[in-house]
Formats: structure tokens, sequence, C-alpha cells
């Protein structure tokens, strides 16, 4: 009863093309719709750039020179442009992987910003206490430090959501506000704020300090060494990545992960333990989120807490990464790179072509949106051959099809809504 | 190809066309695969047609093209004579033609009435809602054809063959001379498919023309004027169902001849493989389901549990595999007590169990087929490095030998187990599951919603399982299928096991011990 109605598929069509077709086959339709959705943003981008009065060429260009140090006009150095691209990347990674851990299990872990900062509150700590440390042992103990203090966060979360059903994305949100006014508390004339200073705490030492990709002293690509922001935490974010790409495919705790995210009752089945997958998948996605913190004050270009740090959007930002990249580790690479230098170009954009740089916070959110909205999908229905493959309307598609042709839009809007 | 007969009845009285709906020559074509091959469909006015095939032999898409859902590559439809473009729903409700889907399209917080008028509501005062001229209307229509029902019950609250109901009055309401009904048993209890066979001869005697889409061979018999037999997009046949009988259609479909009964020898039951002893079983919802049931299941062993659904089958099964934690009584696998194991131990204890909901529970569907073939064993030494770290070349090797003992239809062990046919999803549970030779088998439901070839394959499997000496049982709730496959069968009802009897025991007696009667009487074999 519940499969006999599918659309005429036979088997033989399967079996007549390899392996390596339907794998590419299946890359390709991965890839389709957060192509299709920055294809998309970009567009609208596009026109809205046009109807404030500008060029919509020209400030691609400079988006694309401060991404990526192409096609620059302004003067730019390509090499730095790069450098700051990395430096947005960084972080953006790291978060965007702490929320794709939690997605796969089916958890919305919006609290990344709240663990990021107590990652970072406890970097700091352990970064000004153990100030004489060799860096070899220092750096790594402050990014352990970054790890638990995120996975200390987000462990509460799952312990609620486990054992009491309590709903991670309103205990997330909770436990962003009281990482928030932590923050505050230990930085707005408390406990680590930096004498004579405001709202900040002390620079963490050199020897806590990640070494930058470019040495700091001399010139280099006509630009003096000390321009260039960007650290090697870049490798320890890719690292993770591959860590993340590790954990899902090859680890019997990723397939559980999955497993859980796809169906608890299948779960239950399988004899996995709902709860516990639960409580480890966010202590994961705690840790990456601690990690990011840690990244900020060892490898970041300040080096210190500073409580405007609530106003960071790293971690949502991290929800389109996350998003973007399909929550797969090369993906969430990719689009990190891309909202990286989508970032980065906004700032030379603005100082080019005089067009702001919230233009890229309507980008992102467009892809936000097409991709959550789903929109692609539903024009593909609406008008197949758009698409390279007829749409093949399945049961529940073609029947909400029929719906709506009949009972007209309105009615149409309530049956997804029961959807 | 197509064979067809045609039934030499008399044209319909009145001189008009006889023929409700005529499909001729109609092509649809994916890339690589042709769904409707020249297909050719007469309807007479005021038959039951019945179309039957297995998954993927063309009839939903056969019947989307009719109600335009999908255009057709080629060919041409006439309705009631006349050529019919039909580019939408729309147009085919225009013309008289309404679709019970499978999967019901009703808002559940609705009322009754409120669905079926929903996107014609009549007004009064302009622009108020008329809840007295609905509920006239749906009164109107349920009396002349028999469908009786409450047009203020909240549509949520209904039992399934209401629910089902309420979609046929909705198609009735918009005008709908030709009804087609998509599997409309699939979902509905013995009950309940009997009142809705007597409501669609109330409709035939009103004048309605249904085509019947099924799988179900008995029901075609029973109910159909007429069959169309489809396989892989073509017309096999069309023949009057009292001409025809359960061996022919089946043989029509698959496109060889097919075992409806099993082959088996008598049963060499050993020791209590699983025993159960005053279990009591709540459902999720904490509702009491399982009632004080003892039973002990022999090696080598099939004992069917007959019964309504919903009488404490699933439960029972879902605690002996450590799925729902029983409120009292013990389990034992061999001399293991299991009661308090969960799963994944009980399943160690060497249980295995095909789950009743095989999309739901028994496959990750997003899931590759290698993947799933290894679901519930992620973590044994044989796929997992000290439990942490998948083997992926083994479980691939793995797959593929599954695959290939199995009879897995699938272009390779990475498909993903959406990609398959229901029958194809079942033989890879089935395979799972019958794979790490279990002294215990749980097989629930093991042949919903599979098609014929399937059904045979799993039978004999299970019947393989017996013999090599692993105890199992069977929960279904297709009669044939328990009185084919058990050596004793269980019937349940309200939670207890009202009784159990030899394979033979007569229908009547099983359908009145099902529903509550005919008394305890114990099989000597049961003892």
């Amino acid at each position: 009863m519940t499969a006999s109605t599918a659309p005429a598929r036979p088997e033989s069509e399967a079996a007549a093309t390899s392996p390596w077709v339907e794998r590419l086959r299946r890359v390709g339709r991965a890839l389709a719709l957060p192509a299709g959705s920055v294809v998309l943003a970009f567009l609208i981008g596009a026109v809205l750039i046009a109807l404030a009065g500008g060029d919509p060429l020209a400030s691609y260009e400079a988006l694309a020179c401060g991404g990526f140090g192409i096609s620059c006009f302004g003067g730019e150095t390509p090499a730095l442009q790069i450098s700051n691209t990395i430096e947005f990347i960084t972080p953006l990674l790291m978060a965007g992987l702490a929320v794709g851990v939690a997605f796969r299990a089916g958890l919305f872990n919006i609290g990344v910003q709240g663990q990021l900062i107590l990652g970072a509150i406890f970097a700091t700590i352990v970064g000004l206490r153990l100030a004489s440390l060799p860096g070899v042992i220092l750096i790594p103990l402050l990014m352990l430090a970054g790890v638990v203090g995120g996975a200390l966060w987000a462990g509460i979360v799952g312990v609620l959501k486990a054992f009491t059903g309590a709903h991670e994305v309103v205990t997330t949100i909770m436990l962003n506000y009281v990482a928030y006014n932590l923050l505050n508390y230990l930085l707005i004339n408390g406990p680590m704020q930096a004498p004579n200073s405001s709202q900040i705490s002390l620079p963490v030492g050199q020897n806590a300090q990640l070494p930058t990709l470019i040495p700091q002293e001399g010139l280099f690509f006509g630009q003096p060494g000390g321009a260039y922001h960007a650290s090697i935490g870049i490798f320890i974010a890719l690292a993770a990545a591959g860590v993340y790409a590790f954990l899902m495919r090859r680890t019997a705790l990723g397939y559980e992960i999955r497993a859980v995210g796809q169906s608890q009752r299948a779960a239950r089945y399988a004899g996995i333990s709902v709860r516990r997958t639960i409580i480890v998948t966010m202590l994961i996605s705690g840790a990456f989120a601690g990690l990011t913190g840690g990244l900020m004050i060892a490898g970041g270009s300040l080096h210190y807490l500073y409580a405007d740090l609530k106003f960071d959007t790293t971690g949502f930002d991290a929800i389109a990464v996350s998003l973007l990249g399909q929550n797969v580790a090369i993906g969430v690479v990719l689009s990190a790179i891309l909202f990286g230098a989508l970032h980065a170009g906004g700032l030379v954009m603005q100082s080019d072509v005089q067009i702001s740089s919230h233009i890229v916070e309507i980008l992102q959110a467009v892809i936000l949106f097409s991709l959550a909205a789903n929109f692609l999908r539903s024009l593909k229905l609406r008008l197949p051959s758009l698409g390279r493959e007829p749409a093949k309307p399945d049961g529940m598609e073609a029947a909400q099809a029929a719906l709506q042709a009949e009972v007209g839009s309105t009615a149409a809007a309530e049956g997804d809504g029961r959807a | 190809m197509s064979t067809e007969v045609r039934a030499d009845r008399p044209a319909a009285p009145g001189g008009e066309a006889p023929y409700a709906i005529e499909m001729r020559h109609i092509r649809k074509a994916w890339p690589g695969v042709v769904a409707n091959d020249d297909v050719n469909l007469t309807i007479r006015k005021g038959e039951i047609h019945a179309l039957v095939g297995e998954n993927g032999a063309g009839k939903s898409t056969l019947m989307n093209i009719l109600y335009g859902l999908l255009k057709p590559d080629a060919g041409e439809i006439l309705i009631n004579g006349q050529h019919a473009h039909i580019s939408g729903p729309r147009d085919a409700i225009v013309r008289g033609i309404g679709m019970v889907h499978q999967h019901f399209m009703l808002i559940p917080v609705f009322t009754v009435g409120e669905n079926i008028v929903l996107g014609r509501e009549p007004v009064e005062n302009g622009d108020f809602y008329d809840r007295s001229e609905v509920d006239t209307r749906i009164r109107a229509l349920s009396d002349e054809y028999g469908l009786h029902i409450n047009p203020d019950a909240r549509t949520g609250d209904l039992p399934v063959g209401l629910q089902q109901r309420v979609e046929i009055l909705k198609v009735l309401y918009r005008g709908a001379d030709i009804l087609i009904l998509d599997e409309p048993t699939g979902v509905l209890t013995p009950q309940e498919t009997h009142d809705l066979f007597a409501v669609l001869r109330g409709l035939v005697r009103g004048g309605k023309t249904i085509i019947f889409i099924t799988h179900k061979l008995k029901e075609v018999l029973e109910i159909s004027d007429q069959v169309t037999v489809l396989r892989r997009g073509k017309v096999i046949g069309t023949v009057r169902t009292k001409d025809t009988n359960e061996e022919e259609i089946a043989r029509m479909m698959v496109g060889r001849e097919v075992l409806l009964r099993v082959d088996k020898a008598p049963a060499k039951p050993g020791a209590a493989a699983l025993r159960v002893e005053h279990l009591t079983v709540n459902t999720e919802q904490g509702l009491p389901a399982v009632r004080d049931v003892s039973l002990e299941l022999y090696a080598g062993e099939i004992l069917g549990v007959a019964g309504v659904e919903g009488n404490g089958q699933s439960e029972l099964v879902a605690a002996l595999a450590g799925m729902l934690k029983p409120r009292s009584g013990r389990i034992w696998i061999g001399d293991r007590d299991v009661t308090e194991e969960g799963a994944r131990h009980t399943r160690h204890a060497g249980l295995a169990h095909i789950p009743e909901d095989r999309r739901g529970a028994g496959l990750i569907l997003s899931f590759s087929i290698a993947e799933n073939t290894i679901f519930g064993h992620q973590r044994d030494a044989a796929f997992a490095l000290r439990g942490m770290v998948l083997r992926l070349h083994e479980i691939y090797a793995w797959a593929r030998r599954l695959i290939k003992q199995f009879d897995v239809r699938t272009p390779s062990e990475e498909t993903p187990a959406r990609a398959l046919s229901g029958g194809n999803q079942q033989k890879v549970i089935v395979a799972r599951e019958m794979a790490t030779q279990p002294k215990v088998l749980l097989a629930s439901q093991p042949t919903r919603g599979v098609d014929i070839g399937a059904i045979e394959f799993i039978h004999r499997r299970i019947v393989e399982q017996r013999d090599a000496g692993a105890a199992i049982l069977l929960v279904s709730a297709e009669l044939d299928e328990i009185r084919s496959l058990s050596d004793r069968i269980a019937v349940m009802y309200e939670g207890k096991i009202a009784s159990i009897e030899p394979p033979d025991v007569p229908e009547e007696r099983l359908g009145l011990l099902m529903t509550g009667g005919g008394g305890r009487q114990t099989h000597p074999a049961a003892s």
C-alpha cells in the first residue's frame, strides 16, 4: 500500500546505467539546488543594484576583487584581498561544521554563537593564565579549552533535549542570551576587563597566537607583512572539515547520527540509543563551535575578548554556510569560501563602486531563502521543460498538484501548511 | 502484444455511446523508460473496471494521464464518445472524472462538510459560509449513494474507512460520474473493505462508473466486472472477471506461472526458542495493548498471529524486538532473559525482525542499500573496526552478496533505498534480517504492499528459514498469508491470544475468533 502507486519507473532503467553514471548524476543533482540558489541570488542582487542606480557588472567585479583578488580596478593588492578572505573563511567554515553536525542528527543548533562565545572565553582564560607556557603546548591547550567551553554549552542543550524533550531551537536561543550576558558581566567592569580599557580583555600573549600565513616582517606583494592577518587557523578549520567527513562517512557514530536524523523510529528499531546520540551530537557540534571561538582568539586579528562579540553574526551566518553546503564536508568548505569571499568582497565593493556592503547580506538572505523554501524545486515542478529531467511527481507531489489545481491557491496554501 | 479481449455485452440502452472512457494508443516515456506503451483502455458505462499490475507496470501513470496530471506523448482520450483534451485536473473534473487518491487529501481540523466543499463553498449574503446549505447538500448526496456520514464531525477524528468516504463524497460533490480509486483498500481493515465494496456497488447502481486500481487479486474477483492487466507499460489483456481466476490474472501480471500457494513440508518443531510469560505492553501513548500474553515459539516452526489490526499485534512484536518496554512479564530467547535488553542486545541474542513499517523503521530511505544492509549491525566487528570505524570494503562486499542472494533489483549497492520499488526495499530488509541466521525471526506484515513476484520469493525464504531451524513469528493482516505459511495460528483479540488453532482451521472460525467470538479452544499442538 505504501509503494504501489509510485509512477512507473521500471528497474530496467536503473539496471541499464552504470554505477559511475549514477554517481555522477547524484553529484549533479546534489549540486543543482545550491548552485541554482546562488545564481538566483546574484540575479536578484543585480536587479537591486541596478534599482539603486549602480552598475551591477562593476559591482560584481569589485566583489570578485575583494573576494578572490581577481578583476581588481581600484588599485587593490590581490594577495591582501585573498588574505582577508581567508580570515573570513576560517570561522565561517568551523561554525558551519558545527551547524552541520547537528543538522545531520536532525537538530537545529541556532546556539553556535553562544557556544562560540563560551569557547572564546575559555580560550582567553587559558591563554592569559598559562601565558608562560611555550606555544606548542599553550596553543593546543587554548584550543582544547575552546572545545570544552563550546561542548559544555551545547551539551546542556543535548541533555535537556534527550531527557525532557525541550526543543533545541528554544534552548539554544536562550543560552545565546545567557552567553551574551556572561560576556557583558566579564568584560563590562568585570573580572576580565583589561585595565584602562573598556569592554575588552587583555590580549593573549605572543605564545598563544597562531602563526600567520605570511611572516610579519618584510615586504610581500608590495605590502608590509604585518598587513596580512590570515593565520594557519585555516588549516585547522580544513582539518576539522576532514574530521567531519571522516566522522560522517566512515564511523559507526556518524552512521548512527545520520540514522537518528532521518528517522528516530528506525534508529530505535536498529537498537541505536536516540538519547545518547542526541547528547553526543550536541557535544560534537558544540566542540566545533567552541573551536571557532578558540580560533578567533588565537588566530584572528584581535587576540582578545571583546563585549561586542555578541553582535558578531558568525554563528548565524554559519547556518547559511551549512545549508548551502548541504551539510556535507566538501560542500561546507565550498560554501564557506563563497560566503567568506562575499563578506570580504562587500567591503571592496563599498569602497570602489559605493554600493553598500549590505548587498552581501541580501545575497546571503536570498540564498538562504531559496534553499529553505525550495523555490527552484517548485519552479521546476511548474515548468517541467526547465529541468533536464522532466518532473516526475511522486504520489504526494502529484496529489498536491491535484489539490492545488482543484481548489485554487487559497486552499492549497492550507494544504501546504498541513503538509 | 496487446491481446484485448472484449466482453460482448450489448451497448447501453438508449443508443448512447457505450463507453465512458476510451484511451487509445497512449504512450508516455521518461528518459530511459516507457511507462505506457501503446496502451488501449476501454471502460464501459456503469461498470467497475479493475486496473491491475505490479508496481511500476504503469497503472498510476495511465490514471494520472486520464486525470490530467501528466501529459501523454501520444494517443487520444474519448470521454462518453467525445474527444477530450485534458490538460489538467480541472479539465478532468469538468468532464466528470474524479480521483480518490491513496493518500487522503483531507485537512484534519476541518469538519467533514468543510473538507467536502473545500474550494466550492456555498455562500450566503455575499461572502458567508453557508453551513446549513452544506449540510443539506451533503446529506442529499449521502442518502443517494448510501454513504452515511455526519457532516459536522471533525475529519481527523474519523477512522480511516470513514475518511475515505469523505474523499469519495468530495469527488461526488464535484459532480464526478467516473471515479478513479487508487489502491483504495490498502489502508482499510477487512470490515472497512467490505463496507467500501457495498458503497461502490451502490455508486454503480446510481449510474457511476468506477476504475479501481489494485494489486489484490481477491478484491478484483470480488468487486470488478472487467479486469485490465498492465505489465511493463503495456496492456496484457482485458478480461471479463467472471471468466477468469486468480491464477490467470497473476500469470498475466507477472508474465510467468506464479505459485499462489506455498509449498512446504510439515514442520519439525524443536526446542522452545522464544518464551513469553505474562507479557503486558502499553502503546507509546500509554494505552494498554498487550494483556497478559504467554506463548512459546519453537525452533523450526512458523507461528502465525492473526487478528484485525490494532489488537495488540504491533505492540507484541515491538516488545519482543526490544523497541517497546513491556510493563510486566518476561521474554526469553533460548535461556537468555532479554526483557530489559533493548533492541541492540536482543538482536545479538539471535533475534531478527522484519518490521511492519518498512519505510519508517526498517530502512533509512536516504541511506544507500549498502548502508541499509548493516542497519542494526553497524557496530558489529564484521563491519566496524573496534565497533567504531566502518569497514567500507567489507560492507560493500556484504551488500553485493545480499543483493545477489536475494535478487534485489538495483543498479548498484550505492543506490539510495528510496529509489527502489517497494518489493525490492522489502527484499533488502528480508536479506539483512535473514542473513544473520537468526534463532528467532519476527516477520511483521512481510509482504504488505509488495508485488506478487516478490511475495512468492519472500514466502519461500521464510519457509527456508523455518526448515533451517529458525523459530518464526509471522504477523499479517492477510489471512491467506497466515493460513498458507503457518504451522500454528494464534488469534489475537483485544491484546490477548484468543486461541491457538491448527493451520487448516476454517476461515469462518478464524473470522469469528478475530472479532471476539468462538471461545477458547487450544489445539493439542499448542501446549
